[in-house]
């Protein structure tokens, strides 16, 4: 890391290339193996890692200084998922892994449902259905009424059925 | 993105950092903060002329007490600004510096005739003291977390309640060029309130004010 601080490109790049494996089981054992969430919080953290290096301090250990990073990281991912506290460490792994039984495949195809919506009608989808905002945040962030944003998503959600039965037929 | 490609864009990118000044930029930081809580408190109650006020013990003692928080505040809030920062030693630290005041002001009212001890204890302006102090650590508060945002806490509400600490000191520092309070036990009370009152603030807005 002093290295790679110092501008050495190949010290960092092997650096942040032994951490990746380390971080990668570091989430999975929290998350569960099958989160897809697990490789973004990895990304995140090295991210992270590269924008914050200013903060270590050279006289200290490295890994606590890095795994600080990632404990804040996955903190911050519980935080904006609300599932922070109200599900056991870790029990939280099954329940993840049941939501997202194949991430690739899943994302697509609903991103692909999701761009047959207006942009409006799709933002609030996005934030109601995936990112899992309550409906009156979602209703806030589109700037409409909860009872407009409810209909919206009754509207989608008839229309995203009516597609996905055309095709199945 | 793939995780090996993000690897190689950052490290592509990797520039020499700039050392670790944390600890400067905090101080710089603290210290505008300061300067503007002066010019808070000279255009909103005015100043002792300094001449007449560096000549009192008192004033010596309030400074005294104050600084040293100060300093204190400070190396704490660089610790908790690290991601493997702990706060033990600051914290121990600040404790202590508490506890000397406390004795002092012990002593002193242990010393005072009974009649007077409200007087020595409450002063003039006891109920004001503490407010003045908050007031006056907001600019401080402010500067502190403007540049502890870019650094990298993870500890979110002690980070603040370690910020909220320094600004407070800083607030009371400054305080003390107008307070005309002379005792020990003034000092140690209602300070030491204003300050607290500042962690404690510091530490509820800091959970939500530091995220990065």
């Amino acid at each position: 890391m002093i290295r790679g601080l110092q501008g050495d490109k190949d010290a960092y790049r092997e650096l942040l290339g032994v951490l990746t494996p380390y971080l990668r089981g570091h989430f999975r054992r929290r998350l569960g193996p099958g989160d897809a969430d697990a490789e973004d919080l990895v990304q995140e953290t090295l991210l992270a890692i590269h924008l914050k290096r200013e903060t270590y301090d050279r006289h200290q250990p490295f890994t606590p200084w890095a795994y600080g990073i990632a404990r804040y990281k996955l903190l911050d991912h519980f935080r904006r998922t609300g599932a922070r506290q109200t599900i056991p460490l870790d029990d939280a792994g099954d329940l993840f892994a049941v939501e997202n039984p194949d991430e690739g495949a899943v994302r697509r195809d609903i991103a692909q449902l999701l761009g047959s919506l207006p942009p409006r009608q799709r933002a609030l989808m996005r934030d109601v259905k995936l990112t899992g905002l309550s409906m009156q945040e979602a209703a806030q962030r589109g700037g409409v009424s909860v009872t407009a944003a409810k209909v919206s998503i009754h509207r989608s959600m008839r229309r995203l059925a009516r597609k996905v039965g055309d095709e199945d037929r | 993105m793939k995780t090996a490609d993000l690897i190689f864009a950052l490290s592509s990118s990797a520039s020499p950092a700039r050392g670790a000044p944390v600890r400067r930029r905090l101080a710089a930081a603290a210290a505008l903060g300061a300067v503007v809580a002066f010019v808070v408190l000279a255009g909103w109650l005015g100043v002792r002329p300094l001449t007449i006020a560096a000549d009192t013990p008192s004033f010596w003692m309030k400074v005294g007490y104050t600084l040293c928080i100060s300093l204190a505040g400070l190396e704490l809030v660089g610790r908790l600004s690290r991601p493997d920062g702990r706060p033990h030693a600051g914290l121990i630290i600040i404790i202590l510096i508490v506890a000397v005041m406390a004795v002092l002001a012990g002593v002193e009212l242990a010393r005072t005739p009974r009649v007077d001890v409200a007087e020595v204890w409450l002063g003039q302006s006891w109920s004001q003291c503490p407010f003045r102090i908050l007031a006056l650590g907001v600019p401080v508060y402010l500067a502190i977390v403007w540049v502890m945002r870019r650094l990298a806490p993870t500890r979110l509400g002690m980070a603040g309640a370690a910020a909220g600490t320094l600004a407070g000191a800083v607030g009371a520092t400054v305080y003390g060029l107008y307070c005309q309070e002379t005792t020990a036990a003034f000092v140690a009370t209602w300070y030491t309130l204003g300050i607290a009152a500042s962690a404690a603030l510091g530490g509820l807005i800091g959970s939500r004010l530091l995220r990065w």
